[in-house]
């Protein structure tokens, strides 16, 4: 699950409201913490099913892909992988900015956009990351 | 140490002894048989004990052997009577004056040091003696001995016998303590000294000690070290040394409150325990110190590398990769079958899964199957339908 639910202190002037720790004791009652927005609180909720039903798609899709078992079985198994919560399936997750939760640009190690990420090199808080030049 | 004694005594004995013989007899042979036999002759006390072994002490080349001989432990009290008698020019003349302080006596001539230093001599080679036979009432040996040195001294023999008795018994506790290793005596020691003056600024450092500590958790350990934690220490050992006074009624713990909190820790509780543990912790002082506590937190991994660090995994490897036991309620023929061994070869080629979570996997496919075991026994008949159907549309043809 890449999604990490934790957030930093936002170093970015945009991103002061950002999302604060959830508190990790399973205490009773209310318990508030913030993303950055909905759409990555979405993504958050989409991982967390993915992550839950992970095994039983991949065995229904092994029942799926493959001609040893006679079609009807495969059939069903289609049926079956199609009635699972739509959120359930991977394809869904989106990797946003962990920071700012931009949908694009996003580099991978990072988890970071391209923006956030070049104003944390440029104040030299990103570890073993110097400007090219070549 | 009988060796060395025997040497370091053969090469002082011509000065010592001759001093010892000058004085009241004023012989000056120099040869080592008579001045053995004249140095027993000199104290009567010696003499009367050491009839068994006179004879034996004719030469210094005896002198090895007999001392070889007496280190066997049936001679003890003929060891310490007659070394006794060997070893008084041992020693050096800053210890004789050490002796003259202890046992208190007149400052007298050159006779003085001559038995003081059998007296110490006799300390040193009694506690060496005794150390194997160490009893809590002093060695009826060295009561033997002291006496018949108290009997070779020209001062009131049994003043003399009790001050070295009490030295022994000195000298015996003071041996005792240090082999249980008792450390304590050094800050009883300190404890007992006295201060003076140099309290007071101490004392009223403290105060400001404490206030700060809440705040500044990195300095405020700076005050606690050195001297000032023995200190607070003795005296917390100070506090509770005394008997009770019984003034004020003792209450029953209470236990009752304990298993309440244990059942529902608030977060009001677990926040004061977060706080405590913030606060004894001190920032790191150092790199290694920041490692070692990111290493605690599982923030950097332990070294030497332990590939397996995550994983605790006891079960061996041919459990992993030989899964037919799972497929025994799998029917052995069939496309089911054949499906079934696949996913076996697959799992036993997987490294991240754990053997559990493979079985898991062949059992959900078995419960799977089983439910729809009505679904394939209909597809196995219309199977068998269409094969026989075209069967028979070929035989026709």
């Amino acid at each position: 699950m890449r999604q990490t639910g934790k957030m930093a202190a936002s170093v970015l002037g945009w991103a002061l409201r950002a999302a604060r720790q959830i508190f990790p004791l399973p205490c009773r009652g209310q318990v508030r913490g913030y993303y950055v927005d909905w759409r990555m609180l979405r993504d958050v909720k989409r991982r967390k099913m993915a992550y839950e039903y992970a095994d039983e798609r991949l065995r229904i899709n092994a029942l799926r892909k493959n001609n040893i078992l006679p079609k009807e079985l495969q059939e069903i198994a289609d049926k079956e992988i199609a009635a699972l919560p739509r959120d359930s399936c991977p394809v869904r997750i989106r990797n946003r900015c962990v920071l700012t939760s931009r949908p694009r640009g996003v580099k991978r190690r990072w988890r970071l956009s391209r923006i956030v990420f070049r104003h944390l090199a440029d104040h030299s808080q990103m570890s073993g990351i110097q400007r090219a030049m070549w | 140490m009988w060796s060395r004694v025997s040497a370091v005594g053969s090469r002082r004995s011509g000065a010592c002894r001759c001093r010892l013989l000058s004085y009241p007899w004023g012989a000056q042979d120099r040869g080592p048989g008579s001045k053995t036999q004249k140095c027993f002759s000199t104290s009567t006390g010696f003499y009367n004990k050491e009839d068994e072994s006179a004879t034996s002490t004719d030469s210094s080349g005896e002198k090895a052997s007999e001392n070889q001989e007496k280190a066997t432990p049936g001679n003890a009290k003929k060891n310490l009577l007659n070394i006794i008698s060997e070893m008084k020019v041992e020693l050096s003349s800053k210890k004789t004056f050490q002796i003259l302080k202890t046992l208190k006596t007149k400052e007298q001539t050159k006779d003085q040091p001559e038995s003081m230093e059998s007296a110490s001599s006799m300390f040193q080679k009694a506690t060496a003696d005794s150390k194997a036979k160490r009893s809590k009432p002093l060695n009826p040996e060295l009561v033997e001995a002291a006496s018949a040195v108290a009997s070779s001294l020209p001062f009131d023999r049994k003043q003399t016998v009790s001050d070295l008795l009490a030295q022994l018994r000195k000298h015996e506790e003071a041996t005792d303590a240090q082999k249980k290793g008792e450390t304590t005596n050094i800050s009883n020691v300190i404890a007992d000294m006295k201060i003076g003056k140099r309290r007071l600024t101490r004392g009223v450092s403290r105060p400001s000690s404490q206030i700060s500590f809440d705040d500044d958790d990195g300095q405020g350990d700076m005050f606690q070290t050195g001297v000032l934690s023995e200190f607070a220490g003795s005296k917390r050992r100070g506090l509770h040394l005394g008997r009770r006074l019984n003034i004020f009624p003792v209450s029953p713990t209470v236990t009752e409150g304990t298993p309440e909190a244990e059942s529902s820790p608030s977060l009001w509780d677990l926040e004061l325990a977060n706080q405590i543990a913030a606060v004894n912790q001190k920032p790191p002082r150092n790199g290694f110190e920041e490692m070692i506590q990111w290493t605690k937190e599982g923030k950097l991994w332990e070294f030497p590398i332990n590939n397996e660090a995550g994983i605790e995994d006891d079960v061996e490897f041919h459990e992993h990769i030989f899964l037919d036991k799972y497929l025994e309620d799998f029917p052995k023929q069939g496309p089911i079958r054949h499906f079934m061994e696949l996913v076996t070869c697959g799992l036993s080629k997987n490294p991240y899964l754990s053997v559990k979570q493979k079985a898991e996997h062949i059992e959900w496919f078995r419960d799977y199957f089983q439910e729809k075991e009505e679904l394939l026994k209909e597809i196995d008949d219309h199977e068998k339908e269409t094969d026989i159907s075209l069967e028979k549309k070929s035989l026709s043809k």
